[in-house]
């Protein structure tokens, strides 16, 4: 196996397939990593309830196999979960997770040569919250009796207890404020070509619809990953189609289509910016929790803006928000993060990439995509 | 910033507070050349000195301005003059950044600016520091003085 190929897979375990989402290929893989000391730990999910979940680093390989299964309301990114922490690890990651472990692994918080990402397609992901109010609100069923989701054809469908499926299309949903968290919409890394292997099931045709996944390799770690999983008896794959490579191609274009109109959408001109802003952090109780989720910043406990949030001070705007406008202006990767865990409810990840889109575009900088070092690290100076 | 406040602060004589940024081997020296040579400019400006440029961080602009100034320069030697070889190019990389920022913010792009004076160009010093304080009174006072400050 090389770098480029593409294989269509699934897992040999039929529990594993029963449970996981198209074919169990990932989390067979994962096992299969744990099993033959490929790596020490793996991060997978475990789950709370429909819409919870927690990351947690394991090298037991049935715990792996149990996390089995997808969820869309998880906001998680696993970049500073594994950071600092001189692992052999192999993870999952969305494409903003991928994005976050490029980053830190720039801020030499993560030896990227021992951490193996296993990329997953990802169209968006919900907030909890959000999604419990969108359960009443919209579907009009009860939170609890939520047994499974699923989003198919542009519908968001969730599957009750007592077996009856209640379908909206997720336009629909965005329309009325709920569906897909804000960052998720303007995002235009649907397909983490970023990541040692991608997978994802968009491209399986025929037969094996919900039943395989559809895997490319992208560096030679994700070959040796699909090659040991391989070896070792977890994974079964074939050669994909053609026309399986060109649905995939064709779903990824429309997405990224999908996510620059929303882009023009959300970021309109505005006049008089300086009060929005003033008007938008006016709330803000310097709490720091932004900073602490944030997966791209690796300053440590005390740091330049911590320093410099007191409420004592009659400043009109948050110091503390103010340099990280700045500090993010060319780190910013839009993952979301700081939106939702903000307890006030500023749109952060909005305020921040008002900041980061200009100064990105202009120097041409995509934060996380690839190993190219921060422009202000590049420019060469007079000897 | 209402609009009204405008015209009023120009009638009642007010004058802009300007903070500037001079690193001590040329735009200091040129800040007292400017004196020596009897070069009129406004008393406008309150100069902080740093040993080089490349020490003014972006937060020390930030921090004039929510403390009440009006503008904010950065000033330091000639690119290639740099007393510590490299440093005014450090401020040139950081100051584009800081541009940027500046004005999506929604300030006023002429409230924050950028210039290589040396030591024996009182007379620029001197021209510089004018046109800015007549650029920033047309301008007002900056929407981000916290409340009292005059």
């Amino acid at each position: 196996m090389q770098k480029g190929e593409m294989y269509v897979g699934w897992s040999t375990k039929e529990d594993v397939r029963k449970r996981g989402g198209s074919g169990g290929l990932v989390t067979s893989m994962l096992a299969a990593a744990l099993e033959k000391k490929l790596v020490d730990a793996v991060v997978v999910l475990k789950k709370i309830n429909e819409f919870e979940a927690v990351p947690i680093i394991t090298s037991d390989v049935n715990e792996v196999l149990n996390s089995a299964g997808s969820l869309h309301s998880v906001p998680s990114n696993f970049a500073k979960l594994i950071a600092d922490r001189n692992l052999k690890v192999a993870l999952p990651a969305k494409g903003c997770d991928v994005r976050a472990i490029i980053e830190q692994g720039k801020r030499n918080a993560i030896n990227l040569d021992n951490t193996f990402i296993v990329g997953l397609n990802c169209g968006g992901s919900m907030h909890p919250v959000v999604t419990r109010e969108m359960l009443e609100v919209m579907y009009k069923i009860k939170p609890e009796d939520v047994h499974g989701e699923e989003i198919e054809k542009g519908k968001l469908i969730f599957e009750t207890k007592d077996g009856k499926e209640h379908a909206i299309t997720i336009d629909e949903l965005e329309e009325k404020g709920y569906g897909r968290r804000e960052s998720c919409r303007y995002c235009t890394i649907k397909v983490p070509n970023n990541s040692d292997i991608a997978c994802g099931n968009w491209g399986v045709t025929g037969d094996l619809v919900g039943k395989a996944t559809f895997v490319e390799i992208n560096s030679e770690k994700g070959a040796k990953l699909l090659q040991n999983a391989v070896d070792a008896g977890y994974v079964q794959v074939q050669k994909p189609d053609e026309k399986g490579i060109a649905i995939r191609a064709k779903i990824k274009g429309v997405m990224e289509d999908l996510g620059k109109k929303w882009k023009g959408k959300v970021f309109v001109p505005m006049d008089n910016r300086l009060e929005y802003f003033r008007k938008e952090l006016e709330h803000c109780i310097d709490c720091g929790a932004c900073k602490t989720v944030c997966p791209t910043c690796s300053c440590g406990d005390v740091s330049k803006c911590t320093e410099y949030h007191f409420r004592g001070d009659a400043y009109k705007m948050s110091m503390y928000h103010l340099v990280r406008f700045l500090h993010l202006a060319d780190a910013c990767i839009g993952c979301g993060q700081c939106s939702d865990v903000c307890p006030v409810d500023i749109p952060l990840t909005r305020l921040y990439r008002m900041f980061a889109n200009p100064v990105q575009e202009q120097l041409k900088y995509e934060p996380g995509m690839d190993l190219r070092k921060p422009p202000y690290f590049e420019v060469k100076l007079n000897e | 910033m209402s609009e009204s406040t405008v015209p009023q602060a120009k009638t009642n004589g007010w004058e802009p507070k300007i903070v500037a940024f001079c690193c001590n081997w040329c735009s200091y020296g040129g800040a007292d050349s400017a004196g020596m040579g009897r070069f009129q400019q406004p008393a406008s400006t309150r100069i902080i000195r740093v040993m080089c440029s490349g020490r003014i961080d972006p937060l020390h602009v930030f921090n004039a301005f929510l403390e009440g100034a009006d503008a904010v320069l950065v000033t330091g030697c000639h690119i290639g003059d740099c007393h510590y070889v490299n440093g005014n190019d450090k401020t040139k990389i950081k100051y584009k950044y800081l541009e940027s920022v500046v004005q999506q913010l929604g300030i006023e792009k002429e409230r924050l600016q950028l210039n290589w004076i040396s030591a024996s160009e009182g007379e620029k010093f001197a021209n510089f520091i004018r046109d800015v304080t007549e650029q920033i009174k047309k301008l007002g006072p900056s929407p981000l003085k916290p409340e009292g400050v005059v």
